[in-house]
């Protein structure tokens, strides 16, 4: 077991090296950079090439890889070019915000999404059935930003029960949260349906239900449980769509995130800035599906054995 | 001849106070409260060393204050120094303000404007704004309250370079204690002072209890990042924000007619203009210019393009720089499609089988580089004025890009286009820094900005004469002349000059918008409760 944790964060490395070396290509290939930003399209060409020299902007790309690389194995992320702030505290200030969000967003879409979908694949074809069909293909069809301000106009404009945006308090995070479970919950309660209808299908569920088991347990015991591998699967990789979701839910929302600090990031073509903020979101998303094939041994104690 | 700004100042306030007597108070001014500001982004830093662009200026600008600053009639007015004198061609002297003091209680002095130019124009890298202020090469102590402002050469417009947003003075003793902190916490001598900044939430600033001036009427002001414009527009709806920065222009004629808000609007300086590369045949022959300046209809752009949210281009300068001449366009240049074809005639094009002029078996094709959402509507502006050179018998291939796609092939040495979409800013609202960075036939990029490679000997030589001299009347004459002589052999077709729009709710009273977007002044805003 232990080992099957060490040699999964270890091929995290070279994952973690790849995502670095592709953002920073990305970058570097866009058009425009930091300095020409920075100074403004009316700058002296000296004042710019003083500037690019003073950030290192003037080296190759690969030894400004090499470089990065090389520090952030020593634990130093660098200094953002924009702002000359250290990187870390600029991560520090904006990952719990994001951390809050997508966190919320997923217990959301985990819990309507399931219980939704249990329901879908008791009564199938009935009209609940049908409204959570409807309902799934307007989530996943809306895009966030044009969900996120109808929620605004209904909720902070007509009713004035919540705030338009921010961060602060529980009612800050409701609307945000639940623009971004959205088409989580749609995804999640297709799925949940289609795993539950598929095992309640099967002859040990029959078996169960002949022997006079109540149908509550059935389905807890018995359906749901075998129907959860697909559905933690799926969580696993909605978590990483949540995170990209958090990105345009921070901007409608005022968010002060992650999403909102690689978008700035972006922008101002500040790569020191903004591979640290895809570091944090990619080593995130390694974690959160290391604990996904993890649980899986706790589920079916079978795959635990294989490991 | 010395002119003081004091005595200019003093008669100002006269008048003033006379009208005040006249006119009796609309409203009285109530004090308190928290105002509240939305606007898209964050900013960079709070110091005008490393940050010269909107989100962080329109913060610091409250709370640092240079030698000089232009008022909302784009007039140099005294701030922290009380009046200059011309001492050589490259020294002004000023005499700086008594009794002031930083947020920090440093006291405001020589050594400070010092210090300031010092570490602005020294430090590595140099300041953000160091490009923006010429030959600017620092300040000299005379005593306490006297400083010399020096120059590496003659440098006419350094009256408002010194009235820039971002010639803010920094408490030394601020600099010195917090170091890199302080471009999050600047210390100033400002009607407000800094409390806190929450990274991509907000940033809040309050009165400054010993300002030396009339002291901030509102107790706080809270600037608010909201990126989503449509979410922006709601906070002001609902009262979470009480004034917006950027407000949709989509909404403006609705604003404008509803009662529960204000429209504050102001000619800008940018000017938005279609260039013409005028070292490229064909349109190396003014003739050609001239037909396709007559060939645009800029009436029908503002009125269905921009909607208002615009006014006309006068010129190639926007009206509030410091010597700007009218060059009267649609008089040289009326919409006028008869006109252009016979001018396209005398140049020796006629009309092809398509309707496109040919001469000499070459079709009059144009190449034109835009780009698309870097200025308000320029994507729709070019594919309007693309139509409206076909009218006349000019067919021009646009190619869009990028932006920072286009900024890289005009900063280049050779630019392989005819026209191209472009706005320009005198960032210190003194013609010298549009006029000889875009008309001196030695400023082609990437020295400076004349990617129209306009080459006119007369108008070298004036820029440059303007550019040395320190008499105001004589360097605005030159500028006129300049004017006169450019709108002759016309290598733009400047189309509008932006607006600055802010929308705020109604109870909010007594701000005055300025044309220069950074310059947001929020000492004499009053919430009525």
């Amino acid at each position: 077991m232990l080992t099957f944790v060490v040699r999964r964060l270890l091929l995290a490395v070279p994952v973690l090296l790849g995502v670095v070396f592709v953002v920073m290509l990305t970058v570097d290939l866009l058009p425009g950079d930091a300095v020409t930003l920075m100074l403004g399209e009316h700058a002296t060409k000296d004042a710019v090439a003083k500037l690019r020299d003073h950030l290192g902007l003037d080296k190759p790309f690969l030894v400004r890889y090499l470089e990065y690389v090389g520090r952030v194995a020593r634990g130093d992320l660098g200094r953002s070019i924009q702002q000359n702030r250290p990187v870390v505290s600029e991560l520090a200030d904006t990952w719990p915000a994001t951390l809050q969000l997508t966190v919320a967003a997923l217990v959301l879409a985990a819990g309507a999404g399931i219980l939704a979908g249990v329901a879908s694949a008791v009564w199938p074809n009935s009209v609940f059935d049908a409204l959570a069909r409807l309902g799934s293909l307007f989530g996943l069809s809306m895009p966030i930003f044009w969900t996120g301000l109808v929620l605004i106009v209904v909720f902070s404009l007509w009713l004035n029960w919540l705030p338009v945006g921010g961060a602060g308090s529980l009612a800050h995070l409701i609307l945000p949260a639940v623009t971004l479970a959205l088409p989580s919950v749609a995804m999640i309660s297709r799925m949940t349906r289609a795993a539950v209808l598929d095992v309640l299908r099967e002859d040990y569920v029959r078996t169960a239900r002949a022997k006079g088991v109540g149908e509550l347990w059935v389905l807890g015991r018995h359906a749901l449980r075998n129907a959860f591998i697909p559905i933690l699967t799926l969580l696993g990789l909605q978590s990483g769509q949540l995170m990209g979701g958090a990105v345009l839910t921070e901007t409608v929302f005022a968010w002060p995130g992650l999403g909102r600090l690689m978008v700035k990031a972006i922008f101002a073509r500040d790569y020191i800035l903004l591979q640290g903020a895809v570091l944090v979101f990619a080593l995130a998303f390694v974690v959160i599906n290391l604990l996904v094939d993890l649980s899986y041994g706790l589920l079916d104690p079978r795959i635990g054995r294989q490991g | 001849m010395r002119p003081t700004l004091r005595s200019r100042f003093l008669t100002g306030c006269l008048v003033l106070a006379v009208a005040a007597a006249l006119v009796p108070a609309a409203d009285a001014q109530k004090r308190g409260g928290t105002l509240t500001i939305v606007r898209p982004t964050d900013p960079v830093s709070l110091d005008p060393n490393l940050e010269t662009t909107a989100p962080g200026a329109w913060v610091y600008f409250n709370m640092l204050e240079g030698l000089l600053t232009l008022d909302d009639k784009m007039q140099v007015k005294p701030l922290l120094a009380t009046s200059y004198e011309v001492m050589s061609p490259t020294k002004v002297r000023f005499k700086l303000r008594p009794g002031v003091k930083f947020h920090d209680g440093t006291p405001f002095n020589a050594a400070a404007v010092k210090f300031t130019f010092d570490r602005a124009l020294r430090g590595t890298p140099p300041a953000r704004w160091a490009s923006l202020a010429g030959s600017l090469d620092g300040a000299e102590v005379v005593d306490d309250l006297t400083v010399d402002v020096v120059t590496r050469e003659p440098y006419g417009p350094i009256l408002r370079t010194l009235a820039m947003y971002c010639m803010g003075m920094v408490s030394p003793t601020a600099v010195q204690k917090m170091g890199a902190d302080f471009s999050r916490a600047p210390v100033g001598t400002g009607p407000f002072k800094f409390v806190e900044w929450k990274t991509n939430t907000h940033v809040i600033i309050e009165r400054n209890p010993d300002y030396w001036g009339d002291r901030a009427l509102v107790d706080r002001v809270v600037f608010k990042v909201v990126p989503e414009e449509g979410a922006r527009m709601i906070a002001l709806q609902t009262g979470d924000a009480d004034m917006v920065l950027f407000p949709s222009p989509a909404q403006l004629p609705a604003l404008r007619k509803d009662p529960k808000f204000t429209v504050h609007e102001t000619t800008g300086i940018r000017v938005v203009f279609v260039g013409l590369h005028a070292g490229m045949p064909p349109l190396d022959d003014v003739r050609v210019r001239q037909a396709l300046l007559h060939a645009v209809d800029r009436k029908a752009i503002l009125d269905n393009i921009m909607e208002g949210s615009a006014g006309p281009a006068l010129g190639v300068l926007a009206p509030g720089v410091f010597g700007f001449k009218d060059m009267h366009l649609d008089r040289l240049y009326p919409f006028d499609r008869a006109k252009a074809k016979a001018l396209l005639a005398q140049a020796g094009w006629t009309p092809g089988s398509d309707g496109i002029m040919v001469k000499g078996g070459q079709r009059l094709s144009l190449s034109w580089l835009a780009a698309r959402g870097r200025y308000p509507k320029d994507g729709e502006i070019t594919e309007a004025i693309q139509a409206m050179f076909k009218e006349v018998g000019v067919e021009a291939k646009v190619q869009v890009l990028e932006w920072a796609a286009v900024f890289q092939q005009l900063r280049g040495a050779t630019f392989n286009h005819h026209v191209f979409t472009l706005g320009w800013v005198t960032s210190n609202a003194d013609a010298d820094y549009s006029l000889y960075a875009l008309f001196h036939s030695k400023q082609a990029p990437p020295t400076g900005w004349n990617t129209s490679r306009y080459a006119n000997a007369r108008v070298d030589a004036l820029v440059e004469q303007a550019r040395r001299s320190l008499n105001q009347t004589e360097r605005e004459k030159l500028y006129g002349e300049v004017q006169d002589i450019v709108a002759k052999e016309m290598v733009w077709i400047p189309v509008y000059t932006t607006k600055e729009i802010i929308v705020s709710r109604a109870n909010v009273k007594g701000f005055h918008i300025h044309p220069v977007e950074y310059n947001l002044t929020l000492s004499k805003t009053w919430i009525d409760k």
